[in-house]
């Protein structure tokens, strides 16, 4: 890629004030050497060697990532392996704004998390969350002494549930709130990620304006069900 | 089926934590590794970052990969080297 290309493309995103040019056109000149190296590297004569050592950088940040979140180091070595195939496939989308390493070992992470998401929920279906679709929030305050304001306020929560979102809403938010990840939620629904992104956050936006218009704000929840 | 305690208290911190959110989590993937490089660096964030920062805190599925991220990046040290 052209050097004053990025150089562009830089200044027009960030802005950045003049008395930062000089570093910011440094860094830019290194993340060129940095992909016109992997990249050459990776697609060159010798890309056997490189594709090994893009292998192993990948085992070693997986290896660490992954032992608090339910992945062995088998796990991390088999899905370095697929990232490698991924990112091998999307060189050409490399835009050289980070640094490779980085930029590749964003993918790997995605890849991992997804992987352990899927085998988390496989067996959960919606239905069997949701009952048809419910959200319901029903008054969980532990006995006839709970505070009346809490009660007010989960009782106006419940009733913005009900009259201000949707079925799928509803569906979404409750298995969000089973622990489904977006993008698992995503396929059950035969949807991608983004747009179950913006149903759920659309919802939470109806729930918080809702909520601030009775005179119940964030703060006020949080204080409450502290 | 109704909401445990846990539930409720996990749908009141997303309803606390909503804010005005510009990204969807794919251009959120897009930009991340800049992202996760600038915070390591502890650079100030520009307004396209800015804008990373505030999906990550309103998306916990990519806040999740963000975690993650930081902490391969850490184990590797990430240098120029590698
Ligand atoms: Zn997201």
């Amino acid at each position: 890629m052209n050097v004053q290309v990025l150089l562009d493309v830089r200044f027009q995103f960030c802005n950045n004030p003049l008395p930062v040019l000089r570093p910011a056109a440094m860094e830019v000149f290194d993340m060129v050497n940095q992909q016109d190296e992997w990249v050459g590297r990776l697609t060159g004569p010798n890309r056997d060697d490189a594709i090994s050592e893009l292998r192993a950088f990948l085992v070693r940040g997986l290896t660490k990532s992954m032992a608090s979140r339910g992945g062995g180091d088998a796990f991390a070595q088999d899905i370095a392996q697929d990232a490698v195939i991924r990112i091998l496939d999307s060189l050409d989308q490399f835009a050289g704004r980070s640094k490779f390493t980085t930029w590749a070992m964003t993918i790997a992470t995605r890849l991992a998390i997804s992987e352990l998401r899927r085998r988390r929920h496989q067996d959960v279906s919606l239905d069997s969350l949701a009952n048809g679709g419910a959200l319901q929030i029903e008054d969980t305050t532990d006995d006839g002494n709970a505070d009346a304001a809490k009660r007010d306020a989960l009782s106006t929560l419940r009733q913005l549930v009900d009259e201000t979102l949707t079925d799928k809403q509803k569906i979404a938010m409750q298995a969000m709130l089973n622990g489904l990840a977006i993008e698992e939620i995503a396929s059950r629904l035969g949807s991608n990620r983004n747009a179950v992104y913006k149903l759920i956050h659309d919802a939470r936006k109806k729930l918080r304006t809702g909520l601030e218009k009775a005179g119940i704000t964030a703060e006020t929840l949080a204080d409450l069900f502290a | 089926m109704s909401l445990s305690k846990n539930q409720i208290a996990k749908l009141l911190q997303l309803i606390g934590t909503t804010k005005e959110d510009s990204m969807d989590c794919e251009c959120c993937f897009d930009r991340l590794a800049e992202f996760a490089e600038a915070e390591l660096e502890g650079r100030s964030l520009c307004e396209a970052m800015m804008a990373v920062r505030t999906h990550i805190e309103s998306c916990p599925c990519c806040a999740d990969e963000f975690k993650a991220l930081l902490d391969g990046l850490r184990a590797i040290g990430n240098t120029d080297d590698c």
